[in-house]
Parts: structure tokens; sequence; C-alpha cells
């Protein structure tokens, strides 16, 4: 009876450790105090809600994607511009009279290549992945710019009702089905995370991979995965965000890199690898999202989230590195 | 036999020179009317590429060190701000340039005391300090240019020491090369520059023989910061006016210049001759590509696709010697 | 003459008394005594987590010890840095943390200590015709000060940081682990060295878990166990056998 209890808690402690408790306060919090103080109270209204959750899934779940890649213990900074690139491709195919859910899995593909080449550079030319995904993102924010020339380009897919409610169809008055798509990822890559064997590789490989390799785990196989999840999930959400958005813009993710490192960290993700977890990877994703409408509610510019997320990012850091150094004194 | 050279010599990457020949060959038969060797064109080489380069040979040595730093595109629009507006409240600009020194070494300083400090990945720290500078530039400019020539004007001497020219040369060439030679001088002939390779090479070993690698870095970023106000003003005197977008994408151009030029990303490997012939090849590609009339920021996917490349190349060449 | 009498002939270099070194709740180093002799060359044995990286981490200023006297030369001395130590003249050269293996020869014997001119200028032909004498009176013979370490075979390398102790005048040299992972030339190569620091009057504290390696240079052994000091016996009073027993054991009758 005692060990049935004991497992329970253990099930549940892999998802939610004391970290991802801390995260989910914040949040609470954050809810709470914009909930009252935004004028109008219009942060609880409806239609904002509605648009932060359908902008706040496409953005989760791709920090999904990048958080599980930090735990790794590299990082992707290429996403913005596979996002861009990944739409061109769906509204480029898509004009051309191809069925969209053709269209929709030639895309997903694209995206999976493209984090393959990203994992293959970083592993078998071993590269820092920063300095790899650098490159990359130069390279393909330029294919993208000089192949649509660095023009919007419309893309209206109401006509193909089922295929458009399949990745924006609305369910009730606020939920869209991109927010049960986000729920779907984040549970599968939740029990991939911490409950799968898989997961486990993930963690080893980022806490110690000479270890990790000598344990016969094949770290640089490890990566390349991670990498081409981190891929598939960026051309899920260009392909929503394109969808919703009826268009297709050169310079949608630009800046996405940094805002996505700073949700998979305040979700309690290290950035030296290791250690993270898929629920506090996910409210912190939430977190970014809230505080960006946050800003635009009140009618703050739009200069000053950058300022915010840096600090976020830095205080997180120096929390994690307060909270380690505590935990070695204790030792 | 090897000569016993300085390791200027010994640790010269020679696909750099390979790939600059190559380059140049390149445009210059391919370009429409071979323009790529037009005395005209060679000027505007020399007058642009110096904005760029002066701070990327700071990255460069700072490389070698073993981090990174990312927050250049705002660090470089922020001196320019400043400057700007000393130049409003009247200001002899010589003076001006003066007193953003000290603040361009706060603001490496800054990102050098964080990272070693915290000891984090050293491009996510600057990731977030140019996120937060750029937050702060754009909030204070509002995006909007100052127009600085008629601060300028009355200061003829200013303006020709900074952007003057000597015959066709551009002074600013002649600052990038000066730049190169001292930073040169102090990485291969001066203590400091032993204490720099030491610290990329083998932290551990650096600190047991009393090396403070910390200072070292953080020397390292104080050095970037006062190179910033160096090719903020420059540009910013150039250009007649400061402007929010001074320096935008810097941060890959210059990782780009220091990796073509032969740099070990694990730091320790480096020299500063392949640095700046780096920082050359990445101009000269940017500038035979418009040239070529290809689309401007379809040159990213190109400058994106050098340094993979090329850093895949290191590592096998450093393989093959190890 | 016994055994058991200091030799009149030589001086006591350094000592160490009631050395207590703790980790948070672990106690590392339980009241240790330790001394060396001017040119003495003395052993380091015990089995992992005995305490023999610690204490010559509290001789080098790595680690300060919690309690207990340092003298050095008959001197009380406190040593808190890798500073201090060295200004002492104890050089210790750690198995992975001596050598930087992208730099030249030359520039890692200086490494820290560079002639310099004004402004701080490299003296690069002092170093490179220093940096090959240095090596000559090793008996290594390489080709050039401008080799990159990481060119060296192992035993090179071990030859290269003990070079460069003796260049900067050690009175005591710690070596660390400097035969792991060596092959049995290398090895033999790196023994020669330290018989070249013992012939030129050097003291070496030498530490290893090869008792082989320890018995073919050692003239004393001292073995820990636990954080205490199990035995400090002469070579000629003990034999292999005796002392892989006695370390197995931990514990000694």
């Amino acid at each position: 009876m005692k060990n049935v209890e004991n497992r329970n808690r253990k099930f549940l402690g892999s998802f939610i450790d004391i970290s991802s408790l801390g995260v989910i306060g914040i949040l609470l919090v954050l809810i709470t105090l914009l909930a009252i103080f935004v004028p109008g109270h219009n942060f609880i209204r409806p239609d904002n809600i509605k648009n932060l959750l359908s902008y706040g899934a496409e953005f989760a779940i791709i920090v999904l994607g990048a958080g599980l890649l930090m735990i790794a213990g590299e990082f992707d900074l290429s996403v913005g511009s596979v996002l861009a690139f990944c739409s061109f491709v769906f509204v480029k195919l898509f004009s051309l009279g191809i069925n969209p859910f053709l269209v929709a899995i030639i895309t997903l593909i694209c995206g999976a290549v493209i984090g393959m080449i990203n994992g293959l550079i970083t592993t078998k030319g071993r590269i820092l992945s920063f300095v790899a995904t650098l490159g990359t993102m130069m390279f393909w924010r330029g294919i993208t710019v000089m192949a649509s020339g660095g023009a919007m380009m419309p893309s209206d897919t109401s006509e193909f009702k089922f295929f458009t409610s399949v990745f924006i169809g609305e369910i009730g008055k606020i939920f869209q089905s991109q927010v049960l798509w986000l729920i779907l990822f984040a549970v599968i890559l939740g029990f991939i995370l911490h409950r799968h064997k898989f997961g486990n590789w993930v963690f080893s490989t980022g806490d110690n991979e000479r270890a990790a390799r000598s344990m016969a785990i094949n770290t640089d196989r490890v990566k390349i995965i991670c990498f081409v999840i981190v891929g598939l999930l960026v051309a899920f959400a260009a392909i929503i965000q394109t969808v919703r958005l009826a268009a297709f813009s050169s310079r949608s993710g630009t800046g996405l890199e940094l805002e996505v490192v700073a949700a998979a960290v305040v979700g309690g993700t290290s950035l030296r690898g290791g250690k993270g977890n898929m629920l506090g990877i996910f409210i912190g994703a939430f977190i970014i999202v809230i505080i960006k409408n946050a800003f635009v509610l009140a009618r703050l510019p739009y200069e000053w989230t950058y300022i915010a997320f840096a600090l976020m990012i830095m205080f997180s850091v120096l929390l994690d590195l307060l909270i380690e150094n505590s935990r070695k004194k204790v030792v | 036999m090897k000569k016993p050279g300085s390791s200027l010599i010994l640790n010269y990457n020679i696909s750099t020179t390979i790939a600059f020949i190559a380059i140049v060959v390149f445009f210059i038969i391919f370009t429409p009317n071979h323009l790529f060797i037009d005395i005209r064109n060679l000027v505007s080489i020399g007058t642009l590429m110096p904005d760029l380069g002066i701070v990327a040979l700071g990255i460069g040595m700072l490389m070698i060190c073993g981090e990174f730093d990312l927050s250049i595109p705002s660090l470089i629009p922020l001196c320019s701000y400043v400057f700007a507006i000393l130049l409003m409240k009247g200001i002899n600009p010589a003076l001006a340039l003066v007193i953003l020194l000290p603040l361009g070494a706060v603001l490496g300083f800054i990102n050098g005391i964080i990272v070693v400090k915290t000891g984090l990945p050293s491009f996510i720290i600057t990731l977030s300090t140019m996120m937060f500078w750029k937050g702060v530039i754009f909030s204070l400019s509002h995006m909007a240019p100052i127009s600085i020539t008629k601060y300028i004007n009355p200061h003829p001497y200013f303006e020709k020491m900074l952007i003057g020219t000597i015959g066709k040369l551009p002074i600013q060439t002649i600052w990038f090369v000066g730049v190169a030679i001292i930073l040169g001088l102090l990485l291969h002939f001066n203590k400091f520059g032993n204490w720099i390779f030491a610290t990329g090479s083998n932290k551990e070993a650096a600190r047991a023989m009393g090396i403070n690698t910390n200072m070292v870095k953080t020397t390292c970023y104080i050095i970037i910061g006062i190179l910033c106000v160096f090719a903020g003003t420059m540009q910013s005197v150039r250009l007649g006016s400061f402007n929010a977008t001074q320096g935008i994408g810097f941060e890959m151009k210059a990782i780009a210049a220091v990796v073509v030029g032969g740099i070990s990303l694990r730091g320790g490997i480096g020299n500063m001759l392949n640095i700046f012939l780096g920082i050359l090849i990445i101009k000269v590609l940017e500038n035979g590509l418009i040239l070529m009339r290809a689309p401007v920021f379809g040159i990213d996917a190109f400058i994106g696709l050098a340094l993979v490349l090329f850093a895949i190349i290191n590592n096998f060449i450093q393989r093959r010697l190890a | 003459m016994s055994s058991n009498e200091s030799n009149p002939n030589t001086k006591e270099l350094l000592k160490m008394t009631g050395i207590h070194k703790y980790f948070g709740k672990v106690h590392s180093l339980i009241n240790v005594d330790f001394k060396i002799d001017e040119g003495e060359n003395v052993g380091l044995v015990g089995d992992n987590g005995a305490g023999k990286s610690t204490l010559i981490k509290v001789i080098s200023g790595y680690h300060r010890a919690e309690k207990g006297k340092i003298y050095f030369k008959g001197k009380e001395v406190k040593i808190s840095s890798p500073k201090d130590s060295r200004a002492l003249g104890i050089e210790t050269v750690y198995q992975d943390q001596a050598l930087a293996p992208d730099l030249s020869i030359s520039r890692n014997i200086f490494m820290g200590r560079e002639p310099v001119v004004a402004l701080g200028f490299l003296k690069k032909k002092v170093m490179d015709e220093e940096s090959m004498d240095a090596l000559k009176n090793m008996g290594l013979y390489l080709k050039s000060p401008n080799i990159t370490i990481s060119t060296l075979s192992g035993g090179e390398r071990q030859g290269v940081a003990i070079a460069r102790a003796l260049h900067f005048k050690a009175k005591l040299v710690i070596l660390d682990e400097p035969t792991a992972s060596l092959s049995v030339k290398e090895v033999r190569e790196v023994l020669e060295f330290v018989n070249q620091l013992k012939r030129k009057g050097i003291a070496v504290i030498f530490i290893t878990h090869n008792l082989h390696h320890i018995f073919s240079i050692a003239d004393r052994i001292v073995v820990l166990s636990h954080g205490e000091k199990l035995a400090d016996i002469k070579k000629k009073d003990t034999n292999v056998d005796d002392l892989s027993e006695l370390i197995i054991r931990g514990t000694i009758g």
C-alpha cells in the first residue's frame, strides 16, 4: 500500500519537482496580478485569452523541442529562420494547388531534414551547436528572403474546411485546436523525457557526455534525434502560424531564438544541460507569452520586452546558481 | 627545418589564404565588367570594412581565450547614441570620443564580469546583454536617427582623422590596420597574449601557473567595448548620424570572420593575421555578391554557409595536426 | 649510519604537523604529519580517496588546512595560494593541468612568468634559448622550442613540465601521478627525469598507484589511508609485497 503511494508520488514527482512548482507559482501570481490590474480587465477578456492561447500554442510547441535539446546540452538558434523557411515552403507548395495535407506533410519532412542537418553539423562536424545553428540561422533566413523576394505572400486555406479546422479549428469560444496539439506534444515529449529510456539518454548526454558514451549511449544519435524533434515541431508551428495568419512573411520568427531560450531557462532548464522537465518548459513558454501580452495590453513600448527577457534569463540563471551553491554547502 | 620564429608564423592557417585568393580571383573574373577591381570599389571596401573589422579583431582575441560576445550589435549603437547626445550638449567631438572610452570599457566589463562570475555559456550571457541594451537603445532613441553633421562640420580635423583619405586610401583602412597591428603585437609578442592562449588552451594549467584567467577574459571583453566605441563613432561620423540599426548582424559576421580566419571554436588556437584575412574574406564576399546583384539579405545565406564550412574545415585540419 | 636518525648532512626542507582538512562534513585529512628533507625522494601512496591529492593540494596552496602547521626550512609559513607555494620554491606538476596543449614549449615553460621588456612585451629569444637549455638539462632533446605541446608524447610532456619546475629553481617538486596512462617506455623516461632531479639535489614528492615505480626511485614511502598516515617507511626497510598488503588491508598489524 505504502509502496504504491510511493510509486505514485515518484511518478508525479518525475513530472513535477520542486523547481517546477516554483514556476507554476510564478505563472499563477502573474495571471492573478494581470487579471486584477490590467485596465478594464482586458487581460481576462475571452478574445484576449483566445489570442494568447493561439499565439502561445505556436510558441510553446517550439519551446518544447528547444527545451528538450537544451537538456541534451545543445542549442538551436536557427528556430526563427527555420520557422520562416518552413512557412515559405508551405505557402509556395500550397499556391501550386497541391492538396494541403500533402503540403503539410512535405513541410514537416522539410523541418525534420533541416533539424537533422543542424544535428549532423553539430555532432559529426564537432562544432559548438550555437555556432553551427548561428550559421544555419543566417543561411535559412537568407534563402527564405532570396526565394520569396522579401515579399509577403497571402495564403488562404479556408476553402479546405477540414484541413483548417484540424490546425486552427474552434473548440468553444476560447480554445482552438492548436492548443490540443500543444497538449498532445507536451504529453508525448513528457512521457519520452521522464518515462522512456530515451529520456534517460537525453539527461545523461546533457549531464556528462563522456560518462554517457562510456555507458554505450550513442550521444551523437541522441542529439541528432533531439535536433530532428526541434525541426519537426518548428515546421508544425510554421504550418499553424501560416494557416492562422493566412499569409507568409519572410521576417516571421526574427528574435525567436532568445525568447525560446528565455522560456526554457525560466522553466527551470539548465544552460549547461542535464537538467529540466517538460512541465516547467511548458509553463516557462506561457510565462514568456503572457509577459509579451501584458506589455501589449499595458501599451508599453515593445522594445521593453527585450529588457524584460534579458533580465528574466539573468535572474533565473542567478537563482539557479544560488540554489546550486547552497546545495553544495549543505554537502 | 622550421625556423624558430614567433607563433604568428607557427600557427598560421593556410586555408584562409587559399580561400582569400580564390574568392578574390572569382570576383575579379565574374563580377560584371570586372567591377570588383575597379579602384572605386576597392576604396569603398576600404571605407566600409573597418566598421565591422575593428570590432571583429577584438572578437577574435576573445574567441582565442575561449569565449564569445554577441552583444556588439547593441554596444555599437549605444556608444554611437551617447556620442550624438554629447555632441548635442555642445561637447567637442574629440572630447566626446575620449569620454566615451570609459563607457565602452564599462559595457565590456559588465559582459566579462557576468561571464566569469556565473561560469555560464558566454554566448547566452551576451545574447541577453545584447537584448537588454537593444531594448535600452530603442526606448531611448525611439529608433529615430539623430543627425550629427552640424556638430561635426566645425571640426574638420576630427572628421579627417576618422574618415578622411590620404590620396585614395581611406583613413578608416589605416585605423583598421593599426588596430590589427596593435592587437597582433599584444597577442603574439606580449605576455598578455601568452595568457590569452593559455587561458583558451587549458584554463586549469594557466591557473596553476598563477594566471588570473578571469582577469584575462574580462580584459578581452573590455577591449571589445573600447573597440565598439571606436567603430561606432567612426561609423556615425561617416553616416552623418546616429542610427539605432548600426552594427546590426555584426555579431554573426564577426564570428563568421573569425572562424573563416581559422580560429578554433574551443579556444587556444589562432592568429591575428588569419583573423585579419577572415574579416577581409567576409567583406569581399559581401561586396562581390552585391556587385553580382545578389539580394542584400540573401548574402547572409553565403556568410552562414561560410561559417559552417570553415568551422568544419578548421576542425578537420586541427585533428590532422594533433 | 643508522637509518632511524636523521642524516646530519641533510636538512629538513618541509615539515607539516597535525594537518586537518574538512570538505563539508567529510574529514579528508586527519592529524597528518609529513616531512621531507632537502634532496629527498618521497613516494606518496594509498588507495583512491586516501587523501594523497588533498595533502599535496594543501602543500601547493590549492586547499587551506583547517588545522595544523607548515614549516619550510625550519620557519613556519602560511600557504594560502599557489602563488605562495611557488614563491617558496615548491612546484607542482599535475597530471592533466600542467600544460596548455595548443601553446609552444617555450610559451608553456614561461607561462605566467614571462621574461619581458617594457609594457609586457616578450623576450622571445631569451624564452626560446632558456627553454632549450632547460630541456637539455633534463636530458630531453627536442627539435625546437616552438613545437606545440599537443604534438609531443606523454613522456615528453612530463619532461617539459618537470624541466619547467627545474628551470625556476624549485627546491621541492611534487609530481601528481606522472606515470599514469603512459607506455612502458615513457614511464622509464619519466623515472629517469625524476632521477635527474635527485642528482641535482631537488626534493621530490612522487604520487602514484604503481608501487614498482615508487620502488625504483623513492628513498622513503608514506602510506595514507582514509585520511590518516598509516606508515612512513624507508625503502630499504620494506618491499613491494609488504607494502601492497599494507595498502590493501588499510591498517597496521
